[in-house]
C-alpha cells in the first residue's frame, strides 16, 4: 500500500435509494464554490444541458421474479493510476501527491477534451460555457475549509445522502471507515480490466443473498 | 466518438503535406533530383501552406485557443503535447529547406532532418489515439500504419500533380512509374483499411455492464442514465448517425479514397494527363475526409456503457 493519503468515496449499493440528493447538493456546492460555476444551458427549455460532477444512474439485473433494481451513483473515481492525467498536454489535469485527489486547474485547461477521451468512466464533463474540463473535486474546498465546522468538512454529497450510502475517507489508512467498509464488505472497483486502480469503491448489494437465504429457510 | 472536423482537416491536410515532404526529401537524399526552382516556387510553399491550414484547423478544436502555447508543456507524458511541438518543428525544417534551396543546394543532413520531422509528426498524431488503451479500435499499431500510409499516398499523388503542373524540361515529366507507385500505395492503404475494418468487426469489448457496474446477476441493463436532456457524455462519445449513414459512408470511403483514384492511376499509366491525376487527388482527399470521420465514428468508448437509457 502506498503510504500517502488517498481520499476516496465508498458507495454502498445496498442502501442507495436513487434520490439524487447527492447530485443536487454537489451541483449546489460546486456551482457556487471554487470549482464553479457549473453552467446550465437552456435550463428551462426543451433540451436542457448542464455540467454535473455526479450522476445517479439506475440499472436492473436478473429475470422476473428474481430481479433487482440498483441505483448507482457515479462520479470521478480518483484513480491511483489516472489515465486522464498523463495525456493532458498542459499539465492542467493533475493528481495531488498529498491526498490523491485528481483535479483540473481551470486556468491552464485549453479545453481540448483529450482527458475525457482518456477516462473510461466518463467522469469528466467539458463545461459548455467556460470551455474547460470539469470533474469531481471531492469538495476539496470543503474538506480543507478553515471556516466550516469540523462535522461539515466532508464532500457535499456525503452530507446530503439520507441513507448514509456514501462513506468518505482515506483508503490507504486501514483504520478508516472507508477502508474497513471495503475490507469487511468486499468493496470493489469499476472496470478493473483497465488497471486504473480507482480509489472510489462500491459495496455490493447483499439483498439477493438475504432473500435466497430466507427462501431456503422455509 | 464524435468526429471532430477540426481534427479531420488537420490530420488529412498535414498528412498530405508530410507525404509530399517525405518523398521530396527521399528523392533528394543522395543527389539533387528536383530543381531548386521546383522546390522554392511550388512544392515547398504548397507543403507549408497545407501545414499552416492544418495548424489553423487544429485551433478550432480548442475551447481556449489563446492558451494553446501551454500545450507544449507536458511533452514528457503526453503525445498531444509532443504533437504540438512536432508540427512547428516540421514547419521550421521546411522553412530551412526552402532557404537553402533558395540560396543553392540543400545539404544532406537537412533532408534527413526533414524525413525525421515528417515521421515524428505522424508518430505523435497517431499515438494520441493509439495510446488510449480502452478504445480498442484505436489501440493497435494499425492506427499509426494507416496514418502514415494514407499520408504517403495523398502526398505522392500531390507530388505527381505538382510535377505535371511544373512541366519543365529540366525535370522528369510525369511518366508511368510515378503512377505505378501511386497505384501501389493506394492498393496497400486500401488493403490495410479493409484489414482494419475486419479487425474492428471482430473486436470483443473488454468492458461490459458487469465490469462497469460490478452488479452481480445476469441480464444487467440500464433503466436510467440519470439525466434526460443530454450532457457532454451523450454528445462527445458517439457519432449521432444512423447505421445506414455509416454503411453508405463506408462505400463512399472505398470508392473515393481508394478505388476511383486507383482506376484513374491505371488510366494515366498509359496516357499521362495531369488533370486526371488532379482529379484522382481531389477524389482521394474527399475520401480521406470521410475516412478520418469514420476513424472517429468507429471508435467505441467504454463510457457509453453508462449512457444507454433515458427515463
Amino acid at each position: 500500500m502506498n503510504k500517502n493519503k488517498q481520499l476516496a468515496l465508498v458507495i454502498d449499493l445496498n442502501v442507495c435509494v436513487g434520490c439524487h440528493a447527492c447530485v443536487t447538493s454537489c451541483k449546489e456546492w460546486n456551482t457556487s464554490g471554487s470549482a464553479g460555476p457549473l453552467t446550465d444551458l437552456n435550463a428551462y427549455g426543451a433540451n436542457p444541458s448542464g455540467t454535473f460532477f455526479n450522476r445517479v444512474q439506475t440499472f436492473e439485473a436478473g429475470t422476473f421474479p428474481n430481479t433487482q433494481t440498483v441505483h448507482f451513483p457515479k462520479s470521478c473515481l480518483h484513480c491511483e493510476e489516472p489515465p486522464c492525467v498523463p495525456v493532458c498536454p498542459t499539465g492542467a489535469s493533475y493528481k495531488r501527491k498529498e491526498d490523491g485527489i485528481v483535479l483540473v486547474d481551470y486556468d491552464k485547461c485549453i479545453g481540448c477534451s483529450y482527458c475525457s477521451w482518456a477516462c473510461p468512466y466518463g467522469a469528466r464533463e467539458l463545461d459548455q460555457e467556460r470551455q474547460v474540463m470539469t470533474k469531481c473535486t471531492l469538495c476539496v474546498d470543503r474538506i480543507y475549509s478553515e471556516t466550516l465546522p469540523e462535522a461539515e468538512k466532508k464532500p457535499a454529497c456525503v452530507l446530503a445522502c439520507p441513507t448514509s450510502a456514501r462513506i468518505f475517507g482515506d483508503v490507504h489508512d486501514p483504520e478508516s471507515a472507508a477502508s474497513k467498509a471495503i475490507a469487511e464488505r468486499s468493496g470493489y472497483a469499476l472496470m478493473p480490466e483497465w488497471e486504473t486502480q480507482p480509489a472510489n469503491h462500491y459495496l455490493p448489494r447483499s439483498i439477493m443473498e438475504t432473500i435466497d437465504a430466507a427462501r431456503n429457510d422455509k | 466518438m464524435r468526429p471532430q472536423f477540426s481534427i479531420i482537416f488537420f490530420t488529412t491536410l498535414a498528412g498530405m503535406a508530410q507525404g509530399l515532404l517525405f518523398f521530396i526529401a527521399l528523392a533528394n537524399l543522395h543527389s539533387q533530383a528536383t530543381p531548386s526552382a521546383f522546390l522554392t516556387k511550388l512544392a515547398l510553399p504548397i507543403a507549408f501552406m497545407l501545414l499552416v491550414l492544418g495548424l489553423v484547423a487544429s485551433f478550432f478544436h480548442l475551447g481556449h485557443p489563446e492558451r494553446a502555447w501551454r500545450a507544449a508543456m507536458m511533452w514528457r507524458t503526453s503525445w498531444l503535447s509532443r504533437e504540438v511541438i512536432a508540427l512547428p518543428a516540421l514547419m521550421a525544417v521546411t522553412i530551412a529547406v526552402y532557404c537553402y534551396a533558395l540560396l543553392g543546394e540543400v545539404p544532406q543532413w537537412l533532408w534527413i532532418a526533414l524525413l525525421i520531422a515528417t515521421l515524428a509528426l505522424w508518430i505523435c498524431t497517431a499515438k494520441i489515439y493509439q495510446c488510449i488503451r480502452f478504445i480498442q479500435e484505436w489501440s493497435h499499431p494499425s492506427t499509426l500504419t494507416n496514418f502514415i500510409l494514407l499520408g504517403l499516398t495523398s502526398g505522392w499523388i500531390l507530388l505527381e500533380v505538382l510535377i505535371g503542373v511544373w512541366g519543365d524540361a529540366s525535370i522528369q515529366m510525369i511518366d508511368a512509374p510515378l503512377s505505378v507507385i501511386a497505384f501501389v500505395l493506394l492498393f496497400l492503404s486500401f488493403n490495410l483499411k479493409l484489414w482494419i475494418w475486419s479487425r474492428n468487426r471482430k473486436l470483443k469489448p473488454k468492458s461490459n455492464l458487469a465490469t462497469a457496474t460490478g452488479i452481480k446477476g445476469n441480464n444487467i441493463r440500464q433503466t436510467s442514465m440519470g439525466l434526460m436532456g443530454g450532457s457532454f457524455n451523450t454528445r462527445e462519445f458517439f457519432h449521432h448517425q444512423t447505421d445506414r449513414v455509416i454503411v453508405n459512408l463506408r462505400k463512399i470511403i472505398m470508392l473515393c479514397t481508394y478505388i476511383i483514384p486507383m482506376l484513374l492511376m491505371a488510366y494515366v499509366m498509359t496516357s499521362p494527363n495531369v488533370f486526371v491525376i488532379a482529379l484522382a487527388l481531389i477524389m482521394n482527399y474527399l475520401g480521406l475526409l470521410a475516412e478520418r470521420w469514420m476513424f472517429f465514428a468507429e471508435a467505441n468508448h467504454p463510457q457509453n456503457l453508462y449512457y444507454q437509457r433515458v427515463s
